[in-house]
């Protein structure tokens, strides 16, 4: 009793489950499947009358070691682990590159409005504070930091719903870009932070250019990622 | 216990027989099969799922996330129409076998 009582499942479950997270041949969908596993089995020994840290260490060798599991599902899929890189590497891009636009938007439009000096601070200094945050923000998220507020954001954990989200927004935007939304009643015919679009010196504009269309064009990849078939068929069965 | 080369080579007949019987989630399926053959046949845990995941590709099965009754998400496998296929298939080759050795035995063999 004593050891139920110090014995946290939840955070030996969720020491496992970084444990699982370290193994970079492992999908996250992988992970998932293995962690439902890992619960089910804690939940049937505990139904044989075991304690929580009894039926944590059993089930947890059950499973296997999460080194074992990563070598064990790359050689079934070898191509997959790839896919996966290439997936997350396009989505973050495509992510940084919506975000800093969207963020510097929204900001232009607020700093216009309310601090008109600050606008064109903001503008000329290539909208980097922004940029800065998004940044910070993509770090602390690709290194773990908010793992726990993740377990709320629900369309994480079906890839569909993450890449739809973003090409959704990633046309939304767009649409808000072109001369039509400029001249409509959104931005009053003649925005700044619009307008130095046009202005900008050539170099930027060639970002500018780069940048706005890179999205575009690693959509596709994206969904070329994940919907591409494995060429690898022939593995050895494991046991 | 079965050698590894056979655990390897009845996998596949196993699982989809298992889920020509409707859809299932691997740690039943495990439970299944550890109770089916009387504790003969001992799959690790984890290693399941690579084999899974290859059926998947191959288009035998194919898998939906599903919510249980208890609440908590599972990755269900169902079979598909060419895994039935296949299923028919590994039948006839597997009972191929096993009456050729239940003659050579002399237990009764099993109709196909």
């Amino acid at each position: 009793m004593e050891n139920q009582t110090r014995f946290d499942l939840n955070a030996a479950i969720e020491s496992w489950r970084q444990e699982l997270a370290a193994q970079p041949n492992l999908a996250s969908d992988d992970r998932r499947e293995l962690e439902t596993h890992l619960r089910d089995a804690i939940a049937g020994f505990q139904q044989r009358g075991l304690n929580d840290e009894e039926s944590f260490w059993l089930a947890r060798r059950r499973v296997g070691q999460p080194q074992q599991l990563g070598e064990e599902f790359v050689k079934a899929d070898p191509a997959k682990a790839w896919r996966e890189r290439i997936f997350w590497i396009s989505f973050g891009i495509i992510v940084f590159l919506l975000l800093t636009q969207i963020l510097s938007f929204a900001v232009g439009i607020v700093l216009y409005y309310l601090f008109p000096g600050l606008h064109e601070l903001y503008v000329n200094s290539g909208y980097w504070p922004t940029n800065a945050v998004v940044l910070i923000i993509g770090i602390a998220l690709a290194r773990g930091w908010f793992a726990q507020s993740m377990k709320l954001m629900w369309f994480l954990k079906n890839r569909f719903h993450l890449v739809s989200l973003v090409v959704i927004l990633d046309l939304l935007l767009s649409l808000a870009q072109t001369e039509f939304a400029r001249e409509s009643f959104l931005l009053h015919g003649h925005h700044p932070s619009v307008v130095t679009w046009e202005w900008t010196p050539w170099l930027e504009n060639v970002l500018h250019f780069l940048l706005g269309y890179l999205a575009r064009i690693f959509a596709p990849v994206v969904f070329l990622v994940l919907f591409f078939p494995a060429q690898n068929q022939k593995v050895l069965k494991r046991s | 216990m079965l050698t590894k080369d056979l655990m390897a080579a009845s996998s596949k007949p196993l699982l989809l027989s298992i889920l020509a019987g409707g859809e299932s989630y691997g740690y039943e399926i495990i439970q299944k099969v550890r109770e089916l053959s009387g504790g003969q046949i001992e799959w690790s845990d984890g290693m399941l799922y690579p084999v899974l995941h290859r059926l998947e590709r191959d288009g035998l099965i194919d898998s939906e996330w599903k919510e249980a009754d208890t609440g908590r998400e599972r990755k269900y496998y169902f079979i598909s129409s060419d895994g039935r296929k296949a299923l028919k298939t590994e039948r006839q080759q597997w009972l191929a076998v096993h009456n050729t050795l239940s003659k050579l035995w002399k237990i009764k063999p099993v109709s196909i």
